[in-house]
């Protein structure tokens, strides 16, 4: 296949890149840009571990060829803090305990923040509904939902 | 003053930051330079001879750097026990299932290893296969391992007590048979494994795994390398639930395509292959007699198992004993007489689960409810009435130091208002209880007990040095917390080096929840070890006897007058301006009885303590849809003493999502002809944010004698009873006991059916 280059914005970073346009932008973001936060656990669309932003909404970057994510506002776990300060959607995870193994948490994180961002104050139904596509192993998601109450505008 | 400083409170975990902000570096994370993708050429076929392999073509084509097939190996077959050794990590003459691995490829990219591995030729003989427990045992099965009659691999013997005179003492006998097929661990991470040779020969390996040094020697016995040349190293791991603690064929093939490239190679699995080439739980068929007297209390069990142990051994003893173990350390059983087998399949092999055995466990619990209702005893006093008790020993001799299980029923179901739902929920609404119980570890050879090294910097700041692992658990933060609380430092002041077999020494691994019991106990040993010499070197600056002096806040100071006092960087610099050392050392061997053995001597103390737990769920079933709602779920457990509270609470609620919601409602695995047919996220059904009920959380704290600070177990009791509740509770709902689960909704509606077809006759 012939090589194509693209043009990506990830996390206010400028990227331009070589490669077979029938490649996944997760696989460009773990394996060319070395953005590991991204997971892959089911590779079909169904987990929500490889979650990231584009223009603001959460995708599955398994699903996306990297040419679909040209043009858009990438935001990956790595752009979500900085400055020496992570997000507080970072630390309401932190502090209620709704992070274990943390395979599901940057792709789990992603889609709260969204959320937020779209709704700040969700009820309990509307976070579990939002969160429902990002699967969990460990935590059984309790405190994952209180992490995410706690910040909502109600919660604060 | 409070007694701890840290210990018993809800501090942040010091691992989640890195997660939170994916810095957290698993294994399918890792990058070195030049490093190789490998793939695995797989078994299409269930049973059959390998004729020949050709690899020529494949390694022909420009990229692949290395082809591995059996005739790289030493061709040895390896086994956890001296009696199991079955498996060869690329077998020599037949694959004994599909996704078998066959040959490897390690490659510049990922579409070369592939086109490669489509170009590698193996010729079969296909063999006749079995499929399920039932034709495998029959005569003239197939035998999948010539050593192995009727394809039995383990049976576990254990007969105590006069189970005759019981029965016939019985007030009321009953026998019942509960099945339940496999289901899968479903971690988070799929495998995977980066492996490096250097110019010495030192092997460098990642991976997720429960165990550094379980990893490590049988990889340096396979690869006939010197166990100081194997170096497993720290990674983080994406959940293991009772995987992951034994070697991989994964691991060893990584390593002969880094050896025989001489680059780095890693693998990284699909969903599919963690869900079929790596260890999963067993299916079960558990036959159970039990007698009772008037009151409802055990006079004898007889009970049979079998489990599909798939084609090989794996951790076949304890994987047949634990179902038994769990129940007769729950439960009182004086007379009782248990049969397990593990019989041998061509399908994937099988290995320890957290949840393991839902057969048995739940189908104890149920029968105890279906006794209960022919003496006119409620669920809640026939557990009352059978629940094991500090002090007692269990049928196979091993002494309870400490036991909160009465406490857990009585709390549960005081919580969730049982006297007030049994009986009177209305129709389709149903509540039931489940209890269960679990090691702290077991007799484990060499590598059963856990040392742990302590040294400091000359702020007073430290480093501890332990193999203890963490899957996503918390046990790094625990460490931390013990270490910090022994000497007074911060969190922030220690630093961790885990799970490295270069550097940290011997643990038996996060495995059989012995992490906080004998791997904390060691870390504690260490510090207090750095502690003693500290105190004295102070002593001698503070003109006090060193038993009137004690650490906090980084000083050491005298308890009488802490006005006197000296800080510990003072001492630190002292000792090191002494050439002193200060350094801590610690090592924790639990209590059990070295003789116990799985199969020829199931008896002596099993584990130094064990954890109780309770779960009580309510459910409300939709008769038209076979649905069930979980309406709360309340989960109660003796964890000895709670280190931090939050910790523990996460654990017991994702105990309940994978045990109960998942274990006993949705989660299984479908075959066809040896096949699985749901390998993958879309249809293997593990519970989503919406599923799950409002989980209550009781900790229950016992302080046991010989825990670190009374701790035993965090949370395991609960994910083992929270099935047993659920299935209690559904079928308290539909009224009628289903012996088959998961309690899906065709079996549920089918049930229904036939209840009220009967009804209908019986009119
Ligand atoms: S890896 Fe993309 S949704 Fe699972
Ligand atoms: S924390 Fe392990 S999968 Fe979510």
């Amino acid at each position: 296949m012939d090589k194509k280059t693209i043009l990506l914005k990830i996390n206010d970073e400028e990227y331009s890149i070589t490669t077979c346009p029938n490649r996944t932008l997760l696989e460009i973001l773990r394996d060319d840009l070395s953005l590991t936060g991204a997971k892959e656990s089911c590779g079909e669309g169904a987990c929500g571990a490889c979650t990231v932003l584009l223009d603001g909404l959460p995708m599955r970057s398994c699903l996306l060829l990297v040419t679909e994510a040209e043009g858009k506002e990438i935001t990956t776990i790595e752009g979500l803090s900085g400055n020496g300060k992570l997000d507080p959607i970072q630390d309401a995870f932190i502090e209620y305990h709704a992070i274990q193994c943390g395979f599901c948490s940057p792709g789990m994180i992603l889609t709260a923040y969204s959320l937020l961002k779209n709704n700040p104050d969700p009820d309990e139904e509307e976070i579990r509904h939002a969160i429902s596509g990002n699967i969990c192993r460990c935590t059984g998601y309790a405190k994952i939902v209180e992490a995410i109450q706690a910040i909502s505008t109600k919660g604060r | 003053m409070e007694k701890y400083s840290l210990i018993g409170k809800s501090v942040k975990r010091i691992d989640v930051t890195s997660k939170a902000t994916g810095e957290a570096i698993f294994s399918a994370d890792i990058k070195l330079s030049r490093m190789l993708v490998g793939k695995i050429l797989r078994s299409p076929y269930p049973h059959a001879r390998i004729i020949r392999i050709d690899t020529s073509e494949a390694e022909n084509i420009s990229g692949v750097r290395a082809v591995v097939t059996a005739s790289d190996t030493s061709g040895d077959k390896w086994g956890v026990f001296r009696y199991t050794q079955d498996q060869q990590f690329l077998p020599t003459d037949k694959v004994r299932y599909v996704g078998e691995e066959v040959a490897a490829v390690a490659a510049v990219d990922e579409d070369t290893a592939i086109k490669a591995l489509k170009l590698i030729r193996v010729e079969y003989e296909e063999l006749p296969a079995v499929f399920d427990v039932e034709s495998a045992r029959k005569p003239g099965a197939p035998l999948i391992h010539e050593q192995y009659p009727s394809n039995i691999n383990i049976n576990i013997k254990i007969d105590v007590g006069d189970i005759e005179k019981g029965f016939q003492e019985s007030y009321y006998v009953r026998e019942d048979t509960f099945m339940a097929p496999e289901d899968s661990y479903f971690q988070g991470e799929p495998y995977a494994v980066a492996a490096h040779f250097d110019q010495s020969g030192n092997l460098e390996i990642w991976m997720p795994n429960a165990g550094p040094h379980l990893k490590a020697k049988p990889l340096s016995n396979v690869l006939k390398i010197p166990l100081n040349k194997v170096r497993v190293r720290k990674v983080r791991i994406g959940g293991a639930f009772g995987g992951r603690s034994e070697i991989s064929p994964a691991d060893v093939i990584c390593a002969l395509l880094a050896k025989k490239s001489q680059r780095p190679v890693k693998i990284v699995y699909t969903r599919e292959e963690n869900s079929i080439a790596t260890r999963q739980a067993h299916s079960m068929v558990a036959t159970i007699k039990t007698g009772v007297d008037k009151e409802g209390r055990v006079l004898a069990r007889d009970i049979t198992c079998y489990m599909d142990g798939g084609a090989y051994s794996s951790t076949g003893p304890i994987a047949v004993s634990v179902p038994f173990l769990c129940m007769e350390q729950a439960y009182r059983m004086d007379n009782v007489r248990y049969n397990g087998y593990r019989i041998f399949t061509n399908k994937p092999v099988r290995g320890m689960f957290r949840t393991h055995g839902r057969a048995f466990a739940c189908g104890i619990d149920l029968q105890l409810d279906m006794i209960g209702k022919e003496l006119g005893l409620d669920p809640v006093q026939m557990r009352l009435n059978n629940v094991r008790k500090t002090g007692e020993y269990t049928s196979t001799k091993s002494y309870i130091t400490s036991c909160g299980m009465t406490e857990t029923v009585l709390k549960t179901t005081e919580k969730a208002k049982w006297n007030e739902k049994w009986g009177k929920l209305p129709p389709y609404h149903g509540i039931g209880i489940g209890c269960n119980s679990v090691q702290t570890g077991f007799p484990m050879g060499i590598r059963g007990g856990s040392q742990a090294f302590i040294k400091f910097n000359e702020e007073g700041g430290i480093s501890v040095i332990t193999g203890i692992v963490d899957n996503g658990q918390g046990n790094d933060s625990m460490i931390v917390q013990i270490a910090a609380e022994e000497l007074g430092l911060d969190l922030n002041n220690v630093q961790l080096i885990t799970a490295d077999t270069e550097v940290t020494p011997s643990d038996p691994g996060s495995y059989s929840m012995c992490e906080t019991f004998i791997g904390g106990n060691a870390v504690r040993l260490a510090a207090r070890d750095a502690k003693k010499k500290l105190l004295k070197i102070a002593s001698e600056a503070l003109k006090v006897n060193a038993d009137r002096l004690d650490l906090r806040d980084k000083k050491i100071f005298v308890v009488d007058n802490p006005e006197q006092s000296i800080s510990m960087s003072k001492v630190v610099r002292m000792a090191l301006g002494r050439g002193e050392s200060i350094s801590g050392e610690g090592t924790y061997w639990p209590k059990v009885d070295s003789r116990r053995e799985w199969v020829e001597n199931p008896s002596g103390q099993l584990s130094e303590t064990f954890s109780f737990g309770s779960v009580v769920a309510e459910v409300k079933v939709d008769p038209e849809t076979g649905k069930v709602d979980v309406l709360e779920v309340t989960a109660a457990q003796d964890v000895g003493y709670a280190l931090n509270p939050k910790v523990i609470e996460g654990q017991f609620e994702g105990g309940v999502a994978m045990g109960g919601q998942g274990g006993m409602l949705s989660e299984y695995v479908l075959w066809y002809n040896g096949r699985v047919l749901n390998p993958n996220q879309l249809d293997y059904m593990v519970p989503l944010a919406t599923d799950m009920p409002k989980i209550n959380n009781i900790i229950v704290e016992t302080i046991d004698p010989n825990g670190p600070y009374g701790a035993k177990e965090a949370g395991m009791s609960v994910a083992m009873s929270a099935a047993q509740a659920y299935c209690s509770a559904v079928c308290n709902a539909i009224g009628v006991n289903i012996k088959e689960f998961p309690l899906t909704p065709d079996k549920i509606l089918t049930a229904i059916e036939e209840k009220e077809k009967f009804k209908q006759n019986i009119k």
